[in-house]
């Protein structure tokens, strides 16, 4: 083992310095003494990595900037153009949140999306294709992809049953657009509808005890 | 898929999950990149690990130990633990200690067995279990593992002693679960609070008292250690080995307990290392203590309480003997049975509270993060101290040492000890090691022999500059 003369102390392991005084140490015999702590590589160097992102975030601030004020009149492409980033990171974000539950993915991905459809729709003026088209398209879409999924990919049914109640249900929103009168064309809502009430009789016959013992317990109060 | 899945079930539904209680779930909230709340029990044994006897070892433990079956799953108004079908592998250290173990959205178990050259790890998080819930499938491990790799000093005894040692084994490392062998996941996964008679479930409610803001030094100008985190948010590990007679005699001549002295000492080493301050400067310690030496409680789940010492200097004359009895006698006020009492009955209310029970879970989680947040700014250090570690004979004497160790947001030491042995383990989310130097020296200047080992935390060290 090496010694540090001035902490008075023996030192284990690979050190040519004090680990805590970082005065050079005395080697005491040929051999160093096992190391109690393996080396391990630095996963990532956080003032690294938080340099890099600050530098690229200002980079990209300033060039939009630059073309919003010499190219004013093209501005709102340059919005879309950054709805569309702002997208892709979102889906990003949430697959690899919800990678290791594909119902819950694509809950949270038709939420989102149907959102982000309502907003700019509405930031254009009127609320018209979003809820005619976009959102119950999204609906039926993922209730189809759910469906498919979890043929697909091996979960237990208490991972997923409620998921897939969540979108059955969410399938109906068109309904309520419907109703009020918003959606101009109504055959892309009345798929989602009728896929929604197809869904529900087969979950509700399939796993409804399943369903309720869920409920029970992630409603435990 | 479906019927794979029935055919799995063992149980009915209703027995395979259960409530996280209140207590646990602080740990959840407060758990962040840094502080994983994840501690590690550590044994150095006789001769390399053997991964496969190891692995064969946990696979046996494991069975008897059905709380550590469970996976943390998220409901609306709560956590809850579910009991999985994953099976433990024991791994070779690859990462750094206490890294974190419980991942959002990920189902996997909450501790893992890892072994390095002569050494077996067990790190649990947290929100599972205490340090003495989980030193009892700790010991209970190697004591499997030591008796297959060894099995020759089983065969030299005969049949008749042997059947005897099983027993007195049994016996002595039974202390928590053993007694109960909880078969069934929901006993075995209730909260302590339940499992315990009515006084204990008052403690639990002291318990949770002991997260809300430190009455102590409120408007006291307490001292945060601050410094350089470490580049990549590992844990900052500096292991100290001592005879443990040496250091008992210096705790004895101030007349105090080990632990009191050491965390005197540590304060003291932080106060020295500490810039110049103009105003009285408080020092807070949290130090948690072990509830079940109160209450007859043999849970796994977290059954234990803060209590937290504070010292302020430059009112008197700060002296080493000084802090400690100050820190003495707070310690027995705080644990006295009327302090107890007090506390349980003012806390009862709070528990029951209906409206306390409908808030939803990503709520409390907010509502929780924000007490943290405040104890956090009234706690300078903090300390944990497991005790005396004894394995059956002739288990025990393959055993050379014991560590313990935990993630912490702020400098923090834990102390264990085996046979002649103490260690002391620091851990710190910072770079600096200025605290830990003026402990060591502290310790050393009044005639301890003392080994230190520590992990290499910044590139400098890891290639070899330092």
């Amino acid at each position: 083992m090496k010694q540090c003369s001035v902490c008075r102390v023996q030192v284990k392991g690979k050190w040519e310095t004090c680990p805590l005084c970082r005065a050079a140490l005395n080697r005491q015999e040929k051999e160093g003494s096992r190391d109690p702590y393996p080396e391990v590589p630095l996963r990532f160097n956080k003032q690294r990595v938080t340099r890099w992102l600050m530098l690229i975030s200002l980079l990209i601030l300033a060039v939009y900037f630059v073309v919003d004020f010499f190219f004013l009149a093209q501005a709102g492409i340059w919005r879309l153009v950054l709805f569309g980033i702002m997208s892709m990171w979102l889906v990003m974000l949430v697959i690899l949140r919800k990678k290791r539950n594909i119902a819950k993915g694509i809950v949270y991905l038709l939420v989102s999306l149907s959102l982000l459809m309502l907003y700019l729709d509405h930031s254009q003026g009127q609320m018209d294709w979003s809820v005619s088209y976009a959102i119950p398209i999204i609906c039926s879409a993922s209730l189809a992809a759910m469906f498919i999924a979890l043929k697909v990919v091996r979960l237990s049914v208490g991972d997923y049953v409620l998921y897939l109640l969540l979108a059955t249900l969410m399938g109906f929103v068109p309904a309520i657009f419907l109703g009020i009168g918003w959606a101009e064309n109504a055959l892309p809502s009345l798929i989602s509808i009728s896929m929604s009430c197809a869904m529900l009789v087969y979950v509700l016959l399939r796993h409804g005890r399943e369903i309720q013992n869920q409920l029970i317990k992630r409603l435990d109060v | 898929m479906r019927r794979s899945l029935r055919e799995g079930e063992k149980m009915p539904e209703k027995n395979r999950w259960v409530r996280l209680d209140n207590a646990s779930n602080i740990f959840l909230a407060a758990r962040n990149d840094t502080d994983t709340k994840v501690f590690r029990l550590s044994a150095r044994v006789a001769g390399p690990v053997k991964p496969a006897v190891l692995q064969k070892a946990l696979d046996k433990t494991f069975e008897q130990y059905v709380l550590y079956h469970s996976v943390l799953r998220r409901g609306i108004f709560w956590y809850y633990l579910e009991q999985s079908e994953l099976k433990p592998k024991v791994q070779l250290e690859t990462a750094p200690p206490c890294a974190q173990i419980y991942h959002y959205d990920r189902r996997e178990l909450l501790f893992r067995v890892l072994y390095h050259a002569d050494r077996i790890h067990l790190e649990v998080f947290h929100a599972l279990s205490d340090g003495t819930g989980a030193m009892g499938f700790f010991q209970d491990l190697l004591t499997e593992y030591l008796s297959l790799r060894y099995p020759e000093v089983y065969g030299n005894v005969d049949s008749l002693d042997s059947e005897r040692l099983q027993k007195q084994m049994e016996d002595s490392f039974a202390h928590y679960f053993r007694k109960t062998r909880q078969l069934n996941f929901a006993e075995a996964a209730q909260s302590s609070l339940q499992t315990v008679t009515k006084v204990g479930k008052k403690a639990a409610h002291w318990f949770k008292s002991t997260y809300s803001p430190v009455p102590v030094g409120r408007k006291k100008n307490v001292y945060r250690v601050r410094g350089e985190k470490t580049p990549d948010n590992r844990m900052h590990a500096i292991e100290l080995e001592m005879p443990v007679k040496e250091v008992l005699a210096l705790s004895r001549k101030e007349k105090v307990s080990l632990t009191i002295y050491l965390t005197a000492l540590f304060v003291e080493a932080t106060q020295q290392t500490a810039p110049p301050s103009a105003t009285p400067r408080t020092i807070t310690v949290s130090v948690p203590v072990n509830l079940r030496q109160f209450f007859p409680s043999r849970t796994s789940r977290n059954f234990f309480s803060t209590t937290h010492l504070a010292y302020t200097y430059g009112e008197k004359k700060d002296t080493l003997s000084h802090v400690c009895q100050t820190f003495q006698d707070q310690l027995q006020r705080q644990i006295s049975p009327d302090s107890l009492e007090t506390r349980l009955n003012r806390l009862i209310s709070y528990e029951l509270n209906p409206l306390a029970r409908i808030v939803i879970r990503p709520l409390k989680d907010v509502l929780l993060k924000v007490i943290n947040y405040f104890n956090n700014r009234n706690t300078s250090l903090a300390m944990s101290n497991l005790g005396r570690v004894e394995l059956p004979q002739p288990v025990d004497g393959y055993v050379e040492q014991v560590y313990f160790q935990t993630a912490a947001v702020r400098p923090q030491f834990c102390m264990i000890s085996h046979g002649e042995h103490l260690t002391v383990t620091f851990t710190s989310p910072f770079v600096e090691t200025a605290i830990q130097q003026r402990f060591v020296r502290m310790l050393t200047e009044r005639g301890v022999s003392v080994t230190v080992a520590a992990n290499k935390v910044t590139e400098e060290e890891l290639e070899g500059k330092r």
